[in-house]
């Protein structure tokens, strides 16, 4: 599905990725985590065209992807919810919905209507959202906002999703609840890759974890290889 | 006799108060994907209301020569883009204000090389003999200014609100990369943009040519004008600048019929000096004007 090789990437003369290689299966949810610093963001940014790698390569469905445009990468299928959610702030909730799925909505009329069911879904998972669809994204709630992001990339029916830090800045409460949907949209068979601080939590959902050190990946395995390892539980899971 | 003469420069005032309105619309258009205008902008209404002469005198029919004459300010809109603006907003600077003056500069002497320096008259199959509409006198040739800037301002601002592609264009505005991420293409909407933007320019040149005269300087004053409009009504407000140029239109045209045209360029300068004082941002706007 999903297959990174050997990537490098930075910005500017600074080089941040040093040959990260990772695969994300088909219906898997893989996690990602490191210190902060480590270029987990990076990664993500390099893997949806938003940071220009400068080599190695990115595989979606076997093919390369790696230096395309954001835009066309996206509209291939990586949707990526981006670290501090990034939501369009002056744009109501639904508007916001509804451009996640603009890789497959037609760009004049009838789009409401094709998109109405992936809305309902939306919605079903997060009633929240359907209370404030007329109201500007940027004057909900922090967990409300990471709602929207994970329902906006979820819009675009993605082939893999790159979920960035969803639990940055919530509340115990609400990250439990993010996470609490993280595992229902894996019961669905959404492919994932997952960034997160929390790295405890982010064993327990994923089926197979990487562990980043200074822009490549030191230790892979499946959680429960990672939390026999003395090192990784020394730093990551103290 | 003395109240219905100041009615009938109020509603021709604001008629060429409409053009200003219209050609700062086109600044707005680019203004929201980019955050960048066109510094050349009267160039392009002057160049297109020019090649659209030309299709005049070549004996095309009016109806050809107007989409024709949009199409080829849109192609300059495109033009401007690729070469005065994209390579700017990539590289995060503001490389664009001086580039888009100097493509301005350009031209405008290309306009002197291939038209001359003399001002010219537009013919149109529109007649202006006036007829009254409760005691006021107006040409079907100022009707016709209202016309096409209400219905083209109107179909923009209704594309932009009922299609996706118009939330698009705000989702870009708002957030380039998180626009990206949703599968738009930022290039491509800034150019977009720039395309319609020059297509409304065009539009202001050939709505106004033949109440004026076509010639290179035919648009410095007005866009002069525009470019007050836009800064007093707020970069991102089109209902703004309709209200803002009509007003200023009417202004000028009683300013001069009062005190004499001496006095004509002075309450727009007023309006602008006042409005920045009070409200920075515009009377109708949210945006703030860096650096311009
Ligand atoms: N836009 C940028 N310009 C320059 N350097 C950057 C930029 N973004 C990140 N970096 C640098 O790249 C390195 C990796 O950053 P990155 O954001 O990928 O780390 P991360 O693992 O996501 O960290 P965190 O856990 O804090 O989110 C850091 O040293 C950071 O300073
Ligand atoms: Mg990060």
């Amino acid at each position: 599905m999903l297959v990174v090789e050997n990537l490098h990437a930075g910005y500017g003369l600074s080089e941040v990725l040093d040959g990260t290689s990772l695969e994300v299966r088909s219906g898997a949810v893989v996690a990602l985590i490191g210190a902060n610093g480590a270029g987990k963001t990076t990664t993500m940014r390099a893997i949806s065209g938003l940071v220009r790698p400068s080599r190695g390569r990115v595989l979606l469905d076997g093919a390369e992807v790696q230096g395309m445009e954001a835009a066309r990468i996206a509209r291939l299928g990586v949707a990526h919810s981006p670290e501090g959610r990034k939501v369009f702030g002056p744009l109501s909730t639904e508007d916001n919905l509804l451009l996640g799925a603009y890789r497959h909505l037609p760009r004049f009329f009838g789009f409401r209507a094709r998109a109405a069911r992936d809305l309902d879904r939306v919605y079903e998972l997060f009633p929240r959202l359907k209370e404030r669809r007329g109201q500007p994204a940027g004057t909900l709630s922090g967990g409300e906002q990471q709602m929207l992001a994970i329902g906006r990339a979820l819009m675009a029916r993605p082939k893999v999703m790159l979920l960035d830090e969803p639990s940055m800045g919530l509340a115990p409460v609400i990250v439990q609840e993010v996470f609490r949907t993280i595992r229902r949209l894996k019961a669905e068979g959404v492919t994932m890759l997952l960034v997160e601080q929390f790295a405890r939590s982010a064993l327990e959902v994923a089926d197979y974890a990487y562990v980043m050190e200074r822009g490549r990946i030191a230790t892979e395995g499946t959680p429960d290889q990672l939390r026999r390892d003395e090192r990784v539980l020394a730093a990551y899971l103290g | 006799m003395p109240l219905s003469i100041y009615a009938q420069m109020t509603v021709s005032g604001a008629l060429i108060g409409l053009i200003y309105a219209l050609i700062a619309y086109g600044f707005q258009l680019t203004y929201a994907t980019s955050k960048s205008i066109n510094f050349g902008q009267g160039e392009l209404v002057m160049v297109s209301a020019f090649f659209s002469l030309t299709l005049v005198d070549l004996g095309l029919p009016y109806a050809l020569v107007v989409p024709l004459g949009l199409l080829f300010g849109a192609l300059l809109g495109l033009a401007v883009e690729r070469a005065g603006v994209r390579l700017a907003l990539e590289q995060k600077s503001e490389g664009w204000i001086l580039l888009t003056i100097i493509i301005g500069l350009f031209l405008f002497s290309a306009a002197e090389n291939i038209w001359g320096r003399d001002d010219r008259p537009f013919p149109t199959p529109i007649p202006s003999d006036a007829f009254q509409v409760l005691g006021v006198d107006v040409t079907p040739l100022e009707v016709s200014v209202a016309v096409g800037v209400f219905a083209v301002m109107g179909l923009i601002e209704l594309l932009k609100r009922g299609t996706l592609l118009g939330k698009a264009f705000e989702a870009v505005a708002n957030d380039r990369d998180a626009g990206e991420l949703m599968g738009i293409s930022a290039t491509r909407t800034v150019m977009l943009s720039y395309g319609l933007s020059g297509a409304v320019a065009a539009l202001a040149g050939i709505l106004v040519s033949p109440i004026t005269t076509v010639g290179p300087t035919m648009a410095s004053a007005l866009v002069l004008k525009a470019f007050s409009v836009a800064v007093v009504a707020g970069l991102d407000s089109g209902f703004g600048v309709v209200l803002v140029g009509m007003f200023l239109g009417a202004l000028e045209s009683l300013a001069s019929f009062q005190l004499g045209s001496g006095w004509r360029e002075v309450p727009g300068l007023l309006l602008l000096i006042l409005a920045l004082a009070v409200r920075p941002t515009g009377l109708f706007g949210k945006a703030v004007i860096r650096k311009v």
